[in-house]
């Protein structure tokens, strides 16, 4: 039996977008491996966080009192984890690129290459518009020998990075704001209460305020 | 009235101050060079960046999470004393959870990068560090669609489950 052509179309349309999909993987993250830690680490937060919050909305042993604090204490994690993750992580990955690119941080092999180089102010090097990759010659040069330092250095920098935004700067951020937010929830629980005390369903607030000055004993709350 | 020559030295003077570093390239400028020269340290940079995966990168990350996360937990003095314990336990359980299933996910699918439908078309023609890269990043981004459902099958009960074992042994305790 032949294949229908819509179906061999379409398996020629999804091999074609994988086969691309693989080829941007391979030109973004092929020789970057500090800038794919720090773009996967954030998916996999806003992922992660997910689930933990529901595991908090929907385990039964938590008491509701806990839960009013564990479930913003999970979405303050998860806001704070994503936003802190990234913009700690990829500024200091950023800043260690930076120092290796402008020859602030370099090996011996890159000074010996940049020792090498005719035409170049030495002053500039280690400045901040220096750019080592900009160089006559860095391709046949040191272009591998800087890469490897390079990636090193990124991936150690992303560690760093990651190391003090998840494990110390959300925790404290992520406490403040839950901490915050079971007040004002305990608060509007406790005023939602006093409401009902004062105006139940089906009595007006006179006829209550008698009953209740009148059998103020059998009233429970 | 605005004279001619009192804009273009306005204009001068803004462009000559835009040519001026500001103070983060100045500060910036300032740092030392530095050379790396020990040959342990800098094979050491060398293969790190070579050899680490998203797999170490989850396991680093959890190992210290255990070191700081609970004992910040431990001194949130904004919250009451029984809520407190929760959270602790409840941090810790979710880092052994997260941990445990990051890492073993993360090796099992960059593991799985080795089979041909997920390499792309040039692959004999890549250096072997670029090869080991793409396994890396494409076995975490599969590892992340993995997670989508594991992170609810298995990371959410293994949580809950930790955590309601640590608080019944704190209300053990008391007992």
């Amino acid at each position: 039996m032949k294949t229908p052509e819509f179906i061999t179309d379409m398996l020629k349309k999804l091999a074609n977008k994988g086969a691309s999909f693989k080829d941007t993987v391979l030109k973004k993250y092929g020789e970057q491996p500090g800038t794919m830690l720090v773009h996967t680490g954030v998916l996999g937060w806003i992922l992660s966080s997910l689930a933990q919050v529901a595991a908090v909305a929907f385990n039964d042993k938590i008491p509701a009192e806990q839960k009013v604090f564990l479930i913003p204490q999970e979405i303050g994690d998860a806001a704070t984890n994503i936003l802190s993750f990234y913009i700690v992580t990829q500024s200091v990955k950023s800043l260690a690129s930076k120092l290796v690119t402008t020859g602030k941080l370099k090996n011996p092999k890159i000074s010996a290459f940049l020792e090498k180089v005719k035409g170049i102010d030495k002053s500039k090097i280690g400045t901040w518009d220096f750019d080592i990759t900009k160089l006559a010659g860095y391709k046949t040069g040191i272009k591998d020998d800087f890469i490897k330092f390079k990636n090193g250095v990124d991936v150690y920098a992303s560690l760093a990075g990651s190391i003090a935004s998840c494990n110390i700067i959300t925790p404290i951020i992520r406490n403040k704001y839950a901490s915050d937010k079971q007040k004002d929830v305990l608060a509007q629980m406790q005023k939602d209460k006093m409401k009902y005390l004062q105006a139940p369903r089906g009595i007006s607030m006179n006829k209550y305020l008698q009953n209740v000055y009148a059998k103020h004993s059998e009233l429970k709350v | 009235m605005v004279s001619v020559s009192s804009i273009n030295n306005i204009i001068s003077t803004a462009s000559s101050g835009l040519k001026k570093p500001n103070v983060f390239k100045r500060l910036y400028n300032k740092l030392p060079n530095w050379e790396v020269t020990s040959d342990k340290l800098l094979t050491h940079v060398e293969n790190f960046g070579k050899k680490c995966t998203s797999a170490h990168q989850r396991g680093i990350l959890g190992a210290t999470a255990l070191l700081t996360q609970p004992f910040i937990d431990a001194r949130n003095k904004d919250v009451d004393e029984k809520t407190r314990k929760y959270s602790v336990a409840r941090t810790i359980a979710k880092i052994i959870a997260g941990t445990l299933t990051g890492v073993a996910i993360r090796y099992g699918c960059i593991k799985a990068m080795n089979w041909k439908p997920f390499l792309p078309s040039r692959w004999q023609s890549l250096t072997k560090d670029v090869q080991d890269q793409y396994k890396n990043a494409m076995g975490t981004i599969v590892s992340l669609v993995v997670m989508l459902f594991t992170n609810f099958l298995i990371d959410a009960p293994l949580t809950k489950f930790l955590t309601n074992v640590m608080t019944q042994n704190q209300k053990g305790d008391k007992k």
